[in-house]
């Protein structure tokens, strides 16, 4: 992490990312806001909040519910000069602009020789836990991750959120940030003033020697709260917060589990096909996997939509009681 | 139509029973009450006896899980012609078919009329017939290698960086497999700062070496020696023995024996059995030391009927210490200066161990192979420093004659585990002696042997 | 740069009005050039020496040409899968390109893009695009650019009759509409969307109409008519310029190749396309420009005898260039290799 010094004090996860873009705004007149209700109404989940009146609506632009279009016109601009930031009012909406972020943006550099960047950041509020069924709380990310050309981070706390929102402005190539709802309210420490964290690190949050857990964006919090309730009975859980999914912190994930021997992959996008699939098999395709001690353990998504009953909704992606028990299971030698 | 033998049900709630020992060898007549095998369910373990006479065949292997009421073993009338076994087909329920051709377990055809010796009985039967001893003790060094086998990747390559096969460990994990922390357990045990070449050894096959003393008259003596010993090390006390025949068996990787890999004391004891089964003495007195004294009590508990005596000296199986490091260093060292100051820790007088007795010891260990076989052995049955075996309830059960002697200056096995023996057992505590009593005092320990074997 | 409008009285075509000589043959040139890159395009195709592919614009030369005319290098472009001619008419070298359809390292794209991608952004064109309609939002993203950053440049957007049905087509011209961006909608009408007709597929009979839709001017020209192209688009480039927002014209016009190579032409009769044919654009231009005394027809032959200089150069040029290294296959996906 770089900084420019300063203080740290307590912000939501919504207001780091708030602060990021205000940052931006008013240090970077390329930077622009684009997306559905992120002006007067302040966004879907208010992360662009009172933005718009002190940039204007010429900067923070309230788009038609367009996200093909509106997604086009962020990678046009961001090919021509501007550093747009478009907000997806909900990420399970990427799917409609799935042609622009995929067949565009994605490629666009590669396929004219690297003669053009595409220096667009794309916020995709996702997760589920909100009630909002199937079509509002789906983790799409390993999608995203599985297109060369495009990055892909998931911060876990505040001050990731600003300082990868401030690294993806700075990139030049398409940065996808995908934003658990349910830590939009989450409070952390975040230092003030402009500082990035890197895209393609993971942090280690918490050491252990006798596993790791590798988790992205919520589930780094529920891997913490199991981790604490696993040293209770003896068992040193590692947690790994992936923060990025493209590019994926190989070092540090190999590395913990030459240490560990263990290893629980911890995503709440579907199980099948997912992130936790590409970290089996890059820990099997390793010299780690000589390090291995037991077998992998996947804890993702249910084979279901998200549904809307609060129950089903709980039991359709991993919880703190489901990581326990893995850990528990594994670090135990029954697995 | 020959008679089955079935796993009996002898617990309300056992739905199944392991075969924890064959007291009987495939092929080997039985009468009625002989015992036939131990069963172990998860709350005892039993002596099964034969409800018929005659020659037992198609014994499922030791160690399987059988449910109850399932045949372990066909009793087969003299003269019977054996086939494969009656309903194999369909009864055999929870025994892979694999499993139990994997052990040998069922004798070829061509396995009878070993040179007229004992199957004079039997020589008119019709082919496959039964009765016919085998050729020698080299049955269970070769068997049990599961197709395969099953480790984690940690496991196997920890063992590959210490040359150590894998082959030889047991697994702690599910289903046995293999872990990181065996392979750890095994390395820190048994393997020295020897470099790695020498701590892998190649298994061999084959039967345990067995030597005589003499035709001799009356009963004879079988001795055990123990770990890291040989046969050799009985000759102070032999001297002392009078004319009695004496049948030293060498443990596997030590003295004469071949480097058979080995993966539990269970094993190693069935290998023991297997091989005074086949010494086919009608009864014995059985002397053994140290780890041999745990294998002559483990032998004492399941062929009580055929040994009249049983002496064990400084034994293992009573208790869990163990001097780890004392074994650790024997195991390693490759100079006399090395494992002269281990030596010197097996006796209470320091002076019996001369630098010649040293260099000769040495002698018998150069080989590297033997260092790491032993190794390896002392890895799985004293791993951590730990035995890992238990045979105090064994010593509880034992009915014959039996006595204990230790040396009070034992630096290697506390003497006190000998005061965990019942009653009726013998204590023979001896305050000036060490760990080989009947090396720094055959003179004492002799007339003992020859009291118990009156 | 059109000139200021001439006096109403004078009847002469607009483009002859609004361009002096030099522009004038000029635009020729490239029309000569546009037809004999596709000819020698063809050609090496079916020599076996193009990968890929190809979509042809013989016959659609005035459009681009004509679209192109009066724009500056700082003006941008979008093109389509149809795109060699629009690339030619925004200035591109065709050695580069043909090094590009050759797989060339010296080839527009470092041979990564091949004909479907190819683009030129130093001179504006901001790349062709494999996907119909593509380029519409990117348009609409380079004319909010152009806006926010003050450059006064426009973005004409080329497009065919087939992507007017693509859902992208809405939300640009919707976007471009109430934001009022400096964007042309450039419709190339060549009547087919692969082998289905703009009367199979689209429910207005002109596409212009949809401009109502967007509150935008929209208007329908001949496409083989270079005066009637450069008059209508240059029109809408001052409108856009002077921040009134987005038009949509639509040229009328005729591929008289297939949709690709692999086309077996089994929707189209043979006396359609002669008729189309007939209607070729570059002779009509060179007419137009002899009629008023801009050329001579021994400075058209001169003309059309360059093209095929350059292009034959150019064909040289790409058979020498380099292949790319295997061992940079990746490279390029990002600016920066990922640490």
């Amino acid at each position: 992490m770089t900084t420019a010094g300063g203080g740290v004090r307590e912000l939501s996860y919504a207001e780091a990312l708030r602060e990021a873009m205000d940052i931006a705004l008013a240090s970077d007149p390329r930077v622009i806001l684009m997306g559905e209700d992120i002006g007067v109404y302040g966004g879907a989940f208010q992360v662009t909040g009172d933005l718009v009146h002190r940039y204007g609506e010429d900067r923070v632009i309230d788009t038609p519910i367009s996200e093909l279009g509106g997604a086009g016109v962020a990678i046009g601009a961001a090919m021509t000069g501007l550093r747009p930031i478009y907000e997806f009012q909900f990420s399970d909406f990427a799917t409609l602009a799935m042609e622009q972020i995929v067949n565009q943006a994605a490629k666009i550099r590669y396929m004219l020789g690297g003669a053009v960047s595409v220096p667009v950041v794309m916020r995709f509020p996702a997760g589920s836990g909100t009630g909002a069924a199937a079509q509002h709380s789906q983790s799409l990310e390993a999608w995203f991750g599985h297109v060369p050309g495009l990055k892909v981070v998931q911060p876990s706390t505040p001050a990731d959120a600003k300082g990868l929102l401030l690294a993806a402005l700075e990139d030049p190539d398409p940065v996808l940030i995908f934003e658990h709802k349910l830590l939009y309210k989450m409070k952390g420490p975040v230092p003030e003033g402009h500082y990035t964290v890197p895209i393609g690190k993971a942090a280690i949050r918490r050491p252990g020697r006798d596993l790791c857990i590798v988790a992205g964006a919520i589930m780094v919090h529920r891997a913490l709260e199991a981790a604490e309730a696993l040293s209770a009975e003896g068992i040193e859980a590692e947690v790994i917060d992936l923060r990025s999914i493209r590019p994926i912190d190989r070092d540090t994930i190999l590395d913990a589990v030459r240490r560990t021997g263990r290893l629980i992959c911890v995503y709440e996008g579907v199980k099948t096909l997912g992130i936790g699939a590409e970290i089996s098999a890059m820990v099997a395709e390793s010299d780690a996997f000589d390090f291995l001690d037991a077998p992998i353990i996947r804890l993702g998504g249910a084979e279901a939509p998200i549904p809307y009953n609060p129950e089903l909704e709980k039991a359709a992606v991993p919880q703190v009681p489901d990581i326990v028990a893995a850990a528990r299971a594994l670090a135990g030698g029954r697995l | 139509m020959p008679v089955e033998v079935i796993m009996p049900k002898v617990d309300m709630d056992m739905t199944t029973g392991r075969i924890l020992v064959w007291h009987v060898g495939e092929g080997e007549r039985v009468s009625r009450g002989t015992p036939l095998f131990d069963i172990e369910t998860d709350k005892a373990a039993m002596e099964v006896e034969a409800e018929a006479e005659g020659f037992l065949h198609h014994r499922v292997p030791e160690g399987a899980e059988v449910p109850i009421g399932q045949p372990v073993a066909w009793i087969y009338a003299e003269g019977e012609a054996v086939g494969p076994p009656p309903g194999a087909a369909s009864a055999t329920g929870a025994i892979p078919p694999a499993a139990a051709s994997a052990t040998g377990a069922i004798p070829p055809a061509a396995g009878r009329g070993g040179g007229g010796d004992g199957s004079g009985a039997t020589a008119g039967a019709a082919p496959a017939a039964i009765g016919a001893p085998r050729a020698g003790p080299t049955e269970t060094g070769a068997e049990g290698r599961p197709a395969g086998l099953r480790a984690t990747p940690a496991a196997r390559r920890l063992a590959r960086e210490a040359g150590l096969d894998l082959a030889t460990l047991q697994g702690s994990g599910p289903r046995g497999r293999i872990q990181g922390a065996d392979v750890r357990a095994r390395l820190e045990t048994a393997m020295s700062p020897v470099p790695s070449p020498a701590a892998g050894f190649t298994p061999e096959a084959g039967g345990l070496s067995v030597t005589r003393r003499g035709a001799g008259r009356g009963r004879p003596v079988v001795l055990l020696h123990g770990f890291a010993s040989d046969s050799l090390s009985w000759a102070p006390v032999e001297a002392h023995l009078g004319d009695r025949p004496i049948l030293r068996i060498d443990l596997p990787a030590h003295g004469k024996s071949p480097l058979l890999a080995v993966r539990s004391f269970a094993e190693l004891a069935a290998l023991m059995r297997d091989t005074i089964d086949r010494l086919d003495l009608a009864e014995f007195d059985l002397v053994g030391h140290s780890l041999g004294g745990a294998l002559a009590l483990a032998l004492a508990d399941t062929r009580p009927r055929r040994i009249a005596a049983l002496t064990l000296i400084a034994p293992a199986g009573l208790g869990p210490q163990i001097a780890g490091d004392v074994l650790r260093g024997i195991c390693a060292a490759t100079r006399p200066e090395s494992l002269a100051p281990w030596l010197r820790m097996l006796v209470a007088d320091e002076r019996l161990i001369s630098d010649g007795y040293v260099r000769q010891a040495m002698a018998g260990r150069a080989c590297a192979q033997l260092r790491a076989a032993q190794a390896a052995l002392a890895g799985i049955l004293f791993p951590d420093g730990v035995q890992a075996f238990d045979l105090r309830a064994a010593l509880d059960r034992v009915g014959m004659p039996t006595r204990i002697i230790w040396g009070r200056r034992d630096a290697v096995i506390p003497w006190r585990h000998a005061l965990t023996a019942p009653g009726r057992v013998a204590l023979h505590l001896f305050p000036e002696l060490g760990h080989v009593p009947h090396l720094e005092r055959p003179d004492a320990i002799a007339p003992l042997l020859r009291g118990g074997m009156s | 740069m059109p000139e200021p409008a001439a006096a109403a009285e004078d009847n002469r075509p607009y483009i002859i009005r609004a361009y002096g000589p030099d522009a004038l043959r000029g635009a020729l040139l490239r029309m000569f050039l546009i037809r004999n890159f596709e000819e020698a395009a063809e050609a090496s195709y079916m020599r076996g020496l193009v990968h890929g592919t190809m979509h042809l614009s013989i016959g659609q030369e005035a459009v681009a040409v004509g679209a192109c005319l009066g724009l500056t290098e700082s003006d941008k472009i979008t093109s389509t899968h149809r795109g060699h001619g629009h690339c030619i008419a925004k200035g591109a070298d065709v050695g580069r390109m043909f090094a590009e359809f050759f797989g060339k390292e010296t080839g527009y794209c470092r041979g990564r893009g091949g004909s479907m991608h190819i683009a030129d952004p130093a001179k504006g064109n901001l790349g062709a695009n494999g996907i119909v309609g593509g380029g519409l939002p990117i348009a609409v993203g380079s004319a909010l650019s152009a806006k926010r950053l003050g450059t006064g440049a426009v973005t004409v957007c080329f497009f065919g009759d087939g992507a007017n049905n693509e859902g992208a087509f809405h939300e640009a011209l919707n976007m471009a509409a109430i934001w009022k961006l400096p964007v042309v909608f450039l419709c190339e009408n060549n009547r087919y969307g692969m082998s289905t007709s703009t009367e199979r597929s689209t429910a207005v009979p002109r596409v212009a109409l949809r401009a109502a839709a967007y509150a935008m001017p929209g208007v329908t020209v001949d496409g083989n008519d270079i005066s009637a192209v450069a008059e209508a688009v240059d029109a809408a480039t001052a409108r856009g310029r002077a921040g009134e927002g987005p038009s949509l014209v639509e040229c009328l016009t005729y591929r008289w190749r297939g949709h690709s190579k692999s086309d077996r032409n089994r929707y189209r009769s043979r006396e359609e396309i002669e008729a189309w044919m007939a209607r070729d654009p570059i002779p009509r231009f060179a007419a137009l420009l002899v009629a008023h005394g801009i050329m001579s027809e021994d400075e058209v032959r001169a003309a059309e005898a360059e093209a095929e200089r350059v292009i034959e150069a150019g064909l040289e040029f790409a058979r020498a260039g380099p292949d790319p290294s295997v061992a940079d296959l990746t490279r390029d996906v990002y600016t920066t290799e990922a640490p």
